[in-house]
This record gives structure tokens, C-alpha cells and sequence, in this order.
């Protein structure tokens, strides 16, 4: 906003068409640098985000493998999208692992950020580092060392239930992590847990650096106890970051893909495929390319519309 | 519990013994967590250090004793390691570069010109395509770099994704706010081109910003498993995720290998969060000034 040519550019005059063409022109010339500077982004962004996206909606109207004629379909993607039972199937997964994880990993990312963010804490740097690792761990890497972890018969989580699950009336056998329909999700689950804590403790622990000091000392001076001062200075200030957490959550969660496909590969049976590995599996299994971009735009709609309720409902709150 | 035992100018909180021991609680609390966090990664260092048999065994070991470093020698023996390690640094150093170049210098057009006819409207248009996920584009994407003949090229990793909206929206609230209006004019009386102006004075103020971003570009990059599943074929191409992901093999699974591989993908990372910790933290949460 503050820059010199704000108020050096020539000013536009109310004059005729041709006029008004050419004076765009000589702005346009005087200013030339700014398009010059942009347009390699422009270049590069038309190219692999903007054509992509307008060719991804003509092709959920063909029906394409990539390789022979496309033939348009009209709705037909989408009419088959609808009575796909699969689709729903990874749907109704997605939504049930979100449910499983999102939570958990909200709130324990909340406590460590409170902890973090306790002036008398030392070796702040250890701890944060610590809980941020898992972060930038290659995906492959979790998974893989989570499946090894997870084995029934000599992963560590069933060595340690073997040995001490009986007094706490846990099955003596152990726990099929990934051998079974209904231990699939809460085994991804416990993965992303453990993999995405850190990414959202840090991003609360900015927001709770972001609340302004005074207040904490206002409301002690009314006599607020600590937990008042959670409930009425912490939480009410850190809204914004928890409906930020909250969309990349769902987005990330809707979109997931190298730890399930990596860890589970969807199963067993169909148990943990959730709609990212559902989109793959159509568009670079069985390229079927119109098909999953009717997919992918459904989806992509949907995840929209979410985002801007939970936008939307949070503003009314607060107004 | 926040700001729990908040001290007072000059002096030690109240209730000395009680805060005392909920601080030590908290210690433990922290020290746990810790602990189960660490699990995972102290698993991975283990198993590379153990033999096939000692990994599956019914008494895993916590300390692999003597050490193995038989994995850490034959992984870069036996396997492509070497080769994934270069081609998956070189498309790192090249996109990271590529990213930042152009997100920060469209980022400080935006910044410096908005009388230009069109700002708005452009700028409007690049966070609007904040919003597009990578599932919508990721078939025609894979589709335009069939036609370029760019399928199994280094370039197909670095190119999709360098144009990042995030990016040009993030050095463009970092340069409006942090460089005066009359650096440029200064500049330009000295008699330094638009271009000078970039790459001596705009790009060391921006370097903070600079480094936020880069860092996010990099874990992007490096840990990409999809995308190089999708569009590197031949094995001299191939990238360390997409390296792990293969020795996993149909029947038996190397998971010595394996994990020695996952070590030597992860140090990096690692080694580089190290160093630049501050800019890991602000560019993974430079997300977070959207909201």
C-alpha cells in the first residue's frame, strides 16, 4: 500500500473510447514491470493450475482412459458417481477416521501449545522440536514404521499388550491393528494423531502468543481464577485459530493419501479406503480420467461449502 | 492453565510449594509425551540397525545390541539409494529455488505496484485459486506433461506446484509491510534497473519470508510420494520416498533396508530443521495469517 507510484501514475481521464484505450495504454506501458514481474508466475500458474482446472471440469463430461478418443458422456460421470457404492463407501470411511482423529489431536495439540506457551517452561526449543518431528518425517516412512510397529504377531504395540494387557483385561492374543476390517481406522488414526499433533500445536501456540497480554492481567485483577481465565480470555481469542485448525483438518483429511496408502493400501476388504486413495485408484488404476474429475470436482464442491459454513457459523458467534 | 504461576514484577508467584509441585507435574506430563513421540522415531533408528531376524522376533529389543551396521552399508550397496539421493536433492535445490523466485518476485510486484491497471482483479484471482485442491488439477496436470514429453523428467516434479498462490500472497503481505516506499525511489535514484532493485535490495529484506516459505516448499518436495508414483518411471529416476515405497516388495519386505533408507531420507530433514528452526515454525504456520 505504500508504494511512491500510488500518487505518480498519470490519472485517468473521463474522454472517449479511443481515448480511454490509449490512456489505458500509457498506464499500462508506465507501469510494464509489474506485468513483466508477474508473468512468469502467470506463465507457469496457467499452465499447470489454471488450464488444469478448466480441462478437469470438461473431462467429468467425457469418458476418457487417458489413451484412446475421449466420448462425451454429458452427466453420465456423474449419474454413475451417485450410484457408485464405493464413492460413498471411502466417503462414509473419510468421515469416520476424520471423526476418530481430529479430535483427539485437536485437543492434545491445544494442551501442549498451553504448556508451551508457560513463561517458566524451560528448554522450549526440545520440547517443541520433539513433538514437531513427526511433521517433517516423510509420509512413507510413518507409515512403514507404523506397520512394523502395528504387526500382530511381533509388532511392539502387541508385545507390550501381551505382556501387560491381562491386567487390564485386554484381549492376551493382542490386537489385530491391521489385519482387521474394524481395527483399520482407529490404527490410521492413532498414526495421524502422532504424525500431525505438532503441525497444529504450532500454529495454536502462535495464536495464543497473538492474545494480548493486558487482558490475562485484567481479568486477574476482577479476580479470575486460571480456569476462567481459559474459559473467558484463552478460548474466546483463540476462535480464529481453532476454525483455521479446524478447515486444514478437514482438508487435509478429505485429501489424505501417502500414509493410508502406504500403511493399509485401503484395506483390509475396503476398510480404510478413504476418498484420496478412492480418486487415485479410479483416475491412475483404472484411468478412468473423466469419471474421477467428476469425482474430484463433487468432493472439491463439497469441501468448499463446508468451509464456508464453518466460516459462517463462527462470524455469526462472534457478531 | 495458562499462564499458570505468572510471576510477579520482581518476584516468585505466591503458593511457593504447590507451584513447585504442578510445575514438576507438568515436567513428567511433558516428558511423557515426549517419550511417545520419540517412539516411533527411536523404532526407526532401531530397526536400521538390526539384523532381519532380530526385527521380527517375539522379544523386540529396545537396544539392538551390537549394532548392525550391515542395513547402512547395503542399502547404498544393494539399492538405488544413491542415486534417489541425488535425484531427490537436485529437484528439491531446483524447485525450492524456481518456487521462491517467482512467488517473491510477483509477490513484491504486487507489493510495489497497485495502481497498475488489473491489480486488483489479478490479485483477487491468485487467492482465489488458493482454494483449488490438487485432486481437482491432478489429472490434467499429468495429462499436460504427457504433451511436454515431461513424464519421467525431473522436470514434472519441480514444475507443478512452483507456482504457488500461498507463496506470492505470503512475500507480498511480508514486502508491503516491511519495505518503505522510498527504498524504491532511493533505488531508483542511484540508478539501479527494476530489476537491481529486486535482487539487491527487496530479496535481503525479504529473507526471513523467503526462508518461511522455502522450507515448506522443501518438506513438500522431499516427502512427495504420490506425485513421483504417478510420474517417474524408470528406476534411475527414482526419489527416496518413491525408493521406500518400492523395496517393500510383493512377497518379503527388506525392512532393514527399508528402514536404514527411511534414516538416511529423514536426517536431512531433520538436520535442516536443526538449523533453520525458526523458519520450519513460521513457514508451517504462515498458513495460519490466512484466517
Amino acid at each position: 500500500m505504500n508504494s511512491p507510484q500510488s500518487s505518480a501514475g498519470p490519472a485517468q481521464a473521463p474522454f472517449g473510447m479511443a481515448t480511454r484505450f490509449r490512456r489505458l495504454g500509457v498506464r499500462m506501458w508506465y507501469y510494464r514491470y509489474f506485468y513483466l514481474f508477474i508473468s512468469p508466475f502467470f506463465i507457469i500458474f496457467a499452465v499447470f493450475g489454471l488450464y488444469p482446472l478448466l480441462f478437469s471440469l470438461y473431462l467429468s463430461f467425457l469418458s476418457w482412459d487417458g489413451l484412446t478418443e475421449p466420448v462425451w458422456v454429458g452427466l453420465e460421470n456423474f449419474r454413475a458417481l451417485f450410484q457408485d457404492r464405493l464413492f460413498f463407501i471411502s466417503l462414509w470411511n473419510t468421515l469416520i477416521l476424520g471423526l476418530l482423529y481430529v479430535p483427539p489431536m485437536l485437543v492434545l495439540a491445544f494442551i501442549f501449545a498451553l504448556l508451551l506457551n508457560q513463561p517458566w517452561l524451560k528448554l522450549r526449543a526440545v520440547w517443541r522440536a520433539t513433538v514437531f518431528v513427526p511433521v517433517i518425517t516423510p509420509a512413507v516412512v510413518v507409515a512403514i514404521v507404523f506397520g512394523l510397529m502395528f504387526g500382530t504377531e511381533f509388532g511392539i504395540f502387541n508385545q507390550i499388550i501381551k505382556s501387560v494387557g491381562g491386567w487390564f483385561g485386554l484381549s492376551p492374543s493382542g490386537v489385530p491393528w491391521l489385519e482387521s476390517e474394524r481395527w483399520s481406522k482407529p490404527s490410521l488414526a492413532i498414526l495421524l494423531v502422532w504424525r500431525w499433533t505438532g503441525y497444529n500445536m504450532v500454529i495454536m501456540l502462535a495464536g495464543l502468543q497473538g492474545i494480548d497480554r493486558s487482558l490475562y492481567e485484567a481479568a486477574r485483577i476482577d479476580g479470575a481464577s486460571r480456569l476462567q481465565q481459559l474459559l473467558h480470555v484463552t478460548i474466546p481469542h483463540m476462535r480464529p485459530t481453532f476454525v483455521f485448525v479446524t478447515i486444514m483438518s478437514l482438508i487435509g483429511t478429505v485429501y489424505l493419501f501417502d500414509e493410508v496408502f502406504v500403511m493399509t493400501q485401503g484395506g483390509p476388504g475396503i476398510s480404510s479406503t478413504t476418498f484420496g486413495l478412492f480418486l487415485f485408484d479410479e483416475a491412475f488404476g483404472n484411468f478412468r480420467f473423466g469419471y474421477a474429475s467428476a469425482a474430484a470436482y463433487v468432493v472439491a464442491f463439497v469441501v468448499f461449502i463446508l468451509t464456508l459454513l464453518i466460516f459462517r457459523t463462527n462470524r455469526s458467534h462472534n457478531e | 492453565m495458562k499462564s499458570a504461576t505468572k510471576t510477579r514484577p520482581g518476584g516468585m508467584s505466591l503458593g511457593d510449594n504447590a507451584a513447585k509441585r504442578e510445575k514438576l507435574f507438568l515436567y513428567l506430563m511433558l516428558g511423557l509425551s515426549a517419550l511417545a513421540f520419540l517412539v516411533p522415531m527411536y523404532w526407526l533408528v532401531s530397526s536400521a540397525l538390526k539384523t532381519q531376524a532380530e526385527i521380527f522376533t517375539s522379544t523386540p529389543s529396545f537396544f539392538p545390541w551390537p549394532p548392525r551396521f550391515e542395513n547402512l552399508i547395503a542399502v547404498f550397496d544393494q539399492t538405488p539409494l544413491p542415486r534417489a539421493f541425488f535425484n531427490t536433492t537436485l529437484i528439491a535445490v531446483v524447485h525450492v529455488c524456481l518456487t521462491l523466485f517467482l512467488c517473491s518476485l510477483a509477490g513484491m510486484a504486487f507489493a510495489r505496484y497497485p495502481q497498475a491497471p488489473g491489480h486488483r482483479w489479478l490479485f483477487a484471482f491468485v487467492l482465489g485459486t488458493m482454494l483449488i485442491p490438487q485432486a481437482v488439477t491432478m489429472i490434467p496436470v499429468f495429462v499436460v506433461l504427457t504433451n511436454l514429453n515431461l513424464i519421467n523428467t525431473y522436470w514434472a516434479m519441480i514444475l507443478p506446484g512452483s507456482a504457488n498462490a500461498f507463496g506470492i500472497f505470503w512475500m507480498r503481505q511480508y514486502i508491503a509491510n516491511n519495505v518503505p516506499g522510498d527504498l524504491y525511489d532511493a533505488a531508483a535514484i542511484d540508478g539501479a534497473s527494476e530489476f537491481d532493485t529486486y535482487w539487491r535490495v527487496i530479496i535481503p529484506i525479504a529473507r526471513p519470508a523467503m526462508g518461511a516459505l522455502g522450507v515448506l516448499a522443501l518438506i513438500n518436495v522431499w516427502n512427495n510420494l504420490m506425485w513421483a508414483f504417478i510420474v517417474l518411471r524408470t528406476e534411475n529416476m527414482t526419489t527416496m520416498p518413491l525408493l521406500i515405497y518400492l523395496l517393500q516388495g510383493e512377497e518379503r519386505t527388506p525392512y532393514g533396508l527399508i528402514m536404514a533408507a527411511g534414516l538416511v531420507a529423514t536426517l536431512p530433514l531433520i538436520i535442516a530443521f536443526l538449523l533453520f528452526q525458526r523458519n520450519f515454525i513460521s513457514g508451517l504456520t504462515a498458513g495460519a495469517v490466512k484466517s
